[in-house]
């Protein structure tokens, strides 16, 4: 047999036959439809992560696939490139139905797909990256040709990329231009970004758009996958919203405006600026005096960091991700010992304190990973609130864990902290992001800390659950902790913080009161620009 | 028509009758392939594991020696049991088993002049369950220190003390003008009492106390607590202020000392003389009761008995009804396969998907 699935043809010319019926009015909106869904869905062990969701791309258009996390967005969109098979429902392409088995056929259909992680071969370069599975025959890569087209495609479309670098040496925008190119190579009609920003300053988060109005100005057709308000409405034509694998709707983005989107998105009112009380700061608690941490390779993670919080504050540290966040938490909390430099809380050195006398110094910490650094999936609730409190009074005595002093614990922190469980005993992992966070929160503030470290506390939560963590943050300025607040989030740091420290390969590239600063000046001290 | 596939669907929550259905599941699948093994020597699979069952539980003596088989089994159980909740790979009991029965047979033949009755007693067990720990710690400090496999390194080790042991009965324990390899049956002061006028010595009665102090460790204090929290995620546990090395170490300790006794009890309660047969793989066969116990000290005590019914049960049988003891090892090793296959069950649940047209 040489068609593999007879059916499915026959099938597919029936569909578009049916697909055109009902829409003969209107023969020229039919035409300009490039993809349509129709009633797919997907779902994952007990989680229906598309829930029949139906939309349309036309043809030149940027359409925003816009949802909280794990509403089912991504899944959508790995439906779309081949990489999921829906459980249901039907794809139509170029007004014939597909059933794609794996990405090679959406790539042979001329769909392509930018994902949160690269895959690039990081010794080779930019044309070599592109072409590699590209070229049908011969035993060497022929680059000449190719890098014709590259170069024509980067003129195109306007990106600004140096073709004969080595991917090892281009920055993370770089590398995207580079996984878009790919795509833009073997000839896409529609390309699918999943959250293309997430890991980008401001400035690149404009290049990123202006060039993806002009390939929507060129026919290419553009789905858009982001959780960002403000990206929505800049850059797209027309917005799909999901919400826990729904569908909500399709709208046009001139006619919606940002109140509206939220509520379609979250189901509710959102309010979007947590209200921030003046006061002063009091004295110092936290004080990072010449911060040094060096790689197995000698390399500066960070370097040379002096910074300062006190009482009543919040400092955000602003930063594209990779940038020495992670190592500065692991060194103020304890795990990483210091190269050069003292860190000070009220004024004591922590140098030989470890991680659990750090703790009971009334410093608190908040992971930025909370499966993986903060939680035991696999214990209770109660259990994963004891941690790192086992093994002192009141929870243990004499080494013996006090069953009723940690059962009291664990139901004051679920009635304080608005856990939703029904009780300790429930295993930690059935519990949602928003209410592992709120675990930690309850263990983390428990002991009233003079100071918190909260790494990326809002990642991945939906949006109530952002609104109580930031809450939270803010009470505690007022009750008088000092709060560092690492986050990738730039409306996050602005909202909340009372200065502003923006790190770029380990270093400060400076501290400003949050009033005196534009968000401009922070994109471009995150790229490492400092004129 | 196309029929809707099955597929695998993860489980939120394994409850304790699923996993107690998973054990019988894979237990009768065993026996059934057993079955199977006994038809191919021509004897009757009924009267096989009639003989079997009756060789183990069929009279007060019979049980009473299954009991003294399941010794041995519910120490080095026990032994995985603390390591392997905390994800230390400690495959070494084998060896911690020996490093036991030479420190028992070493104390039993220096000093049962200068000790007397239950001092001696305790000198021998306390002897074997620090010679164990302090070969486990071999092992760990090897790990803690350079980071080596320490799967690798218990295996090895087990090989190492074989060889030590196999040298000392060669030479310096010999027992004189002996052609046979071991030393000279020790004195009788240093044999742990025995009850009901049976073989059953007091080292079972020491593994039943162990079993509940393994209970009581893993479950009741903050040391379980650590053991268990960087068994399921060491990463949070160092966040939060847990040593992981000085876990590890611990866990070792406890481990090898509980299989170090398990050797010293064999030698003063059973053997009274050091061989190089005195362990049937009691250190490998503990991994098979730890997982069929599902790592609970209760559940590990039961898992030994049954194992030391099948050994004292495969003699009787053989005796009977010709079938060959190799069976009983056969089946504890297909008992294994089985387990681990029905822990699928345990984590997944079967559903049938319905199709997408």
């Amino acid at each position: 047999m040489t068609n593999p699935n007879p059916r499915d043809t026959g099938r597919a010319e029936q569909g578009s036959a049916l697909s055109g019926a009902p829409d003969t009015g209107c023969e020229k909106e039919v035409s300009s439809i490039l993809l349509r869904v129709d009633d797919l869905s997907k779902r994952f062990g007990a989680v229906q992560a598309n829930d029949h969701v139906s939309f349309e791309v036309r043809k030149g258009e940027i359409h925003c696939l816009l949802g909280e996390n794990g509403a089912g967005k991504s899944t959508m969109a790995e439906c779309l490139y081949g990489t999921y098979q829906p459980d249901g429902g039907s794809i139509y392409f170029k007004g014939r139905q597909i059933r794609l088995t794996s990405p090679r056929d959406a790539i042979n259909l001329g769909i392509g797909m930018v994902h949160q992680h690269f895959v690039l071969v990081p010794p080779m370069n930019v044309i070599e990256n592109i072409i590699i599975g590209t070229q049908k025959k011969g035993l060497f890569l022929r680059t000449e040709e190719a890098e014709k087209k590259i170069q024509r495609l980067c003129d195109e479309y306007g990106i600004d990329l140096d073709i004969h670098a080595p991917i090892k040496e281009l920055s993370v925008s770089q590398q995207q231009w580079t996984e878009i190119l790919k795509a833009l190579y073997v000839g896409v009609d529609l390309l699918i970004l999943d959250e293309p920003t997430a890991v980008l300053t401001p400035q690149e988060i404009m290049a990123l758009f202006r060039t993806v109005k002009k390939m929507a100005e060129q026919g290419l057709s553009v789905i858009l996958i982001t959780h960002k308000f403000s990206e929505v409405l800049e850059v797209s034509d027309r917005i799909t919203v999901l919400r826990k694998g729904k569908l909500i709707g399709t709208v046009e983005t001139r006619s919606i405006n940002d109140r509206e989107l939220a509520r379609m998105m979250v189901g509710r009112d959102v309010i979007f600026r947590v209200e921030k009380e003046e006061v002063k700061p009091g004295e110092l608690v936290l004080e990072l005096d010449g911060v040094t941490l060096r790689n197995s390779q000698k390399m500066k993670k960070l370097d040379n960091i002096h910074l300062q919080i006190r009482r009543h504050e919040i400092l955000g540290l602003a930063g594209v991700g990779g940038n020495g966040q992670r190592s500065l938490y692991n060194a103020i909390i304890g795990i990483s010992p210091l190269d050069e430099g003292r860190i000070l809380l009220c004024e004591e050195d922590l140098a030989k304190k470890s991680v659990a006398d750090r703790m009971m110094a009334c410093l608190a910490g908040i992971p930025e990973d909370r499966i993986k650094q903060g939680l035991l999936m696999d214990f209770s609730v109660k259990e994963s609130l004891l941690l790192g409190r086992h093994n002192r009074p009141p929870f243990s005595r004499f080494g013996w864990l006090c069953k009723k002093k940690i059962r009291e614990f664990a139901e004051r922190s679920i009635a304080n902290y608005e856990i939703a469980v029904q009780n300790g005993d429930v295993r930690t992992g059935t519990l949602s992001g928003g209410n592992l966070q709120k675990v930690i929160l309850a263990r983390e503030l428990a002991h009233d800390p003079c100071c918190v470290v909260a790494s990326q506390p809002t990642r991945g939560l939906d949006v109530g659950a952002i609104e109580y963590v930031h809450r939270r943050l803010l009470d505690l300025r007022r009750e008088g902790a000092g709060i560092l607040l690492i986050s990738e989030d730039l409306d996050e740091l602005f909202n909340l913080s009372d200065r502003l420290a923006v790190i770029y390969k380990g270093r400060i590239m400076g501290v400003f009161d949050v009033n005196d600063v534009t968000r401009e000046k922070v994109g471009l001290l995150m790229a490492g620009i400092s004129e | 028509m196309k029929i809707g596939t099955l597929h695998l669907e993860k489980r939120t929550h394994v409850s304790w009758y699923v996993q107690g259905f998973s054990i019988l599941i894979a237990l009768a699948g065993a026996f059934g392939v057993g079955a199977l093994l006994i038809m191919t020597t021509g004897a009757s699979v009924g009267e096989a594991y009639a003989a079997l069952f009756k060789g183990a539980f069929g009279s007060r003596n019979a049980f009473l020696e299954t009991l003294v088989q399941s010794t041995p089994l519910i120490l080095t159980g026990l032994a995985m049991v603390v390591a392997f909740r905390a994800r230390v790979w400690n495959i070494g009991a084998e060896g911690q088993f020996f490093a036991g029965a030479m420190a028992a047979a070493w104390v039993s033949m220096t000093l049962h002049d200068d000790l007397s009755g239950p001092l001696l007693l305790a000198a021998v067990l306390v002897a074997a369950m620090l010679a164990g720990a302090c070969w486990a710690m071999i092992a760990a400090y090897c790990k803690i220190r350079f980071n080596a496999n320490i799967i690798i390194v218990t295996v090895m080790m087990n090989y190492i003390i074989l060889f030590l042991l196999s040298y000392l009965l060669s030479n310096t324990w010999r027992e004189p003008g002996s052609y046979f390899m071991q030393t000279a049956r020790f004195e009788r002061i240093t044999y742990l009492p025995r009850f009901f006028s049976s073989r059953l010595h007091l080292g079972f009665f020491n593994a039943l106390i162990a079993s509940v102090l393994v209970y009581v460790l893993v479950w009741k204090t903050s040391l379980g607590y650590s053991i268990r929290a960087v068994g399921v995620n060491p990463v949070a546990s160092q966040f939060k202020g847990i040593q992981i090395k000085r876990t590890i170490l611990t866990v070792m300790l406890i481990s090898g000392a509980l299989a170090g006794l398990a050797g010293g009890g064999e030698i003063a309660g059973l053997q009274h003389r050091l061989r190089l047969d005195i362990s049937t793989g009691y250190g490998y066969t503990g991994i098979i009761i730890a997982l069929l116990g599902r790592l609970n000290p209760v559940g590990v005590a039961l898992a030994a008995i049954f194992f030391g019914a099948l050994v004292n049960g495969s003699t009787h049988m053989q005796i009977f009804t010709g079938v060959p003891v190799a069976l009983v090892q056969s089946l504890q090793g297909i008992v294994l396969i089985f387990l681990l296959m029905s822990d699928v069950l345990t984590r997944y649940r079967i559903r049938r998907t319905p199709h997408a047209d």
